[in-house]
């Protein structure tokens, strides 16, 4: 790494860090959440990955008033 | 020495990023679920702004109950005919679904290797979709980690452009009460990204 890079990396780092991104748990709330997502997704070893987003309501919300 | 040092604290400021993506995800995708609420109400804060925005969310989480939750993400996201909000990046910028912004995000996905799974309905320019690929090219979800550079390109090409505003919408949204806290949460967690992508430039 250069030292320009190193710099940039330290000062980025140190942003983070002021402006509360590791404010209470919300890093081992996601952990919890993702392991709970991860169910769906399929393994990123079966190329190509998975994005394994949820299935969200939207959709499935609307076909189901539809159907009324 | 110092460079393992550096790897790790890397590897920690990544760890939070992708959490924080994960948690948006999380929370837009669905409707908050009783263990979704459960772990909400155990969030800590601190005295930043997203720790005071943390703070909100989990006082919102405190008084929130599923059903109540599940019928404010249906007025808002989902509606008859629409909700009061449209979480997808093609909208936004075209003021329509499926229009270019979508096609050159699955171009670009497509580059990446990242394909939308089997069943989801939603559009992949959705914004829970969108913050989920940025945890998983954060974290390597799919293959290796991709490099600040790559995630800058992708933050800047399909989120940074117009999910700032949507979260602001949110935020001011008419039946926004549990949600409206994961507004500003998107708000200012989209600022601390944008701003930290400028300073690794």
């Amino acid at each position: 790494m250069s030292k320009k890079k190193e710099e940039a990396s330290i000062g980025r780092r140190d942003f983070f860090r002021k402006a509360g991104l590791g404010a209470g748990a919300v890093g081992a709330a996601a952990v919890g959440l993702s392991a709970e997502q991860g169910e769906a997704a399929e393994p990123a070893k079966t190329a190509p990955g998975r994005a394994g987003y949820r299935e969200t309501a939207h959709v499935k919300k609307y076909y189901e008033l539809s159907r009324f | 020495m110092a460079a393992v040092l550096q790897a790790q604290q890397a590897a920690e400021e990544d760890r939070l990023r992708a959490g924080w993506y994960s948690l948006l995800a999380r929370l837009l995708a669905a409707p908050a679920d009783d263990e979704v609420i459960a772990v909400l109400r155990g969030l800590g804060d601190d005295e930043t702004e997203l720790g005071a925005a943390l703070r909100a969310l989990k006082a919102a989480a405190g008084a929130a109950s599923p059903s109540a939750v599940e019928q404010e993400f249906f007025d808002l996201f989902v509606g008859v005919g629409q909700g009061e909000l449209v979480p997808y990046g093609s909208y936004y910028l075209t003021g329509f679904l499926h229009e270019k912004p979508l096609a050159r995000l699955r171009d670009d996905m497509a580059a990446l290797r990242i394909a939308r799974s089997e069943g989801v309905p939603e559009s992949e320019d959705h914004i829970a979709a969108l913050c989920d690929m940025m945890a998983g090219l954060i974290t390597g979800a799919f293959g290796a980690p991709a490099d600040l550079a790559t995630q800058r390109k992708f933050f800047d090409d399909h989120i940074g452009c117009w999910a700032p505003r949507f979260f602001e919408n949110l935020e001011a949204a008419p039946s926004a009460a549990f949600y409206m806290p994961v507004g500003t949460l998107g708000r200012l967690f989209m600022a601390v990204e944008s701003q930290a992508f400028e300073m690794a430039a």
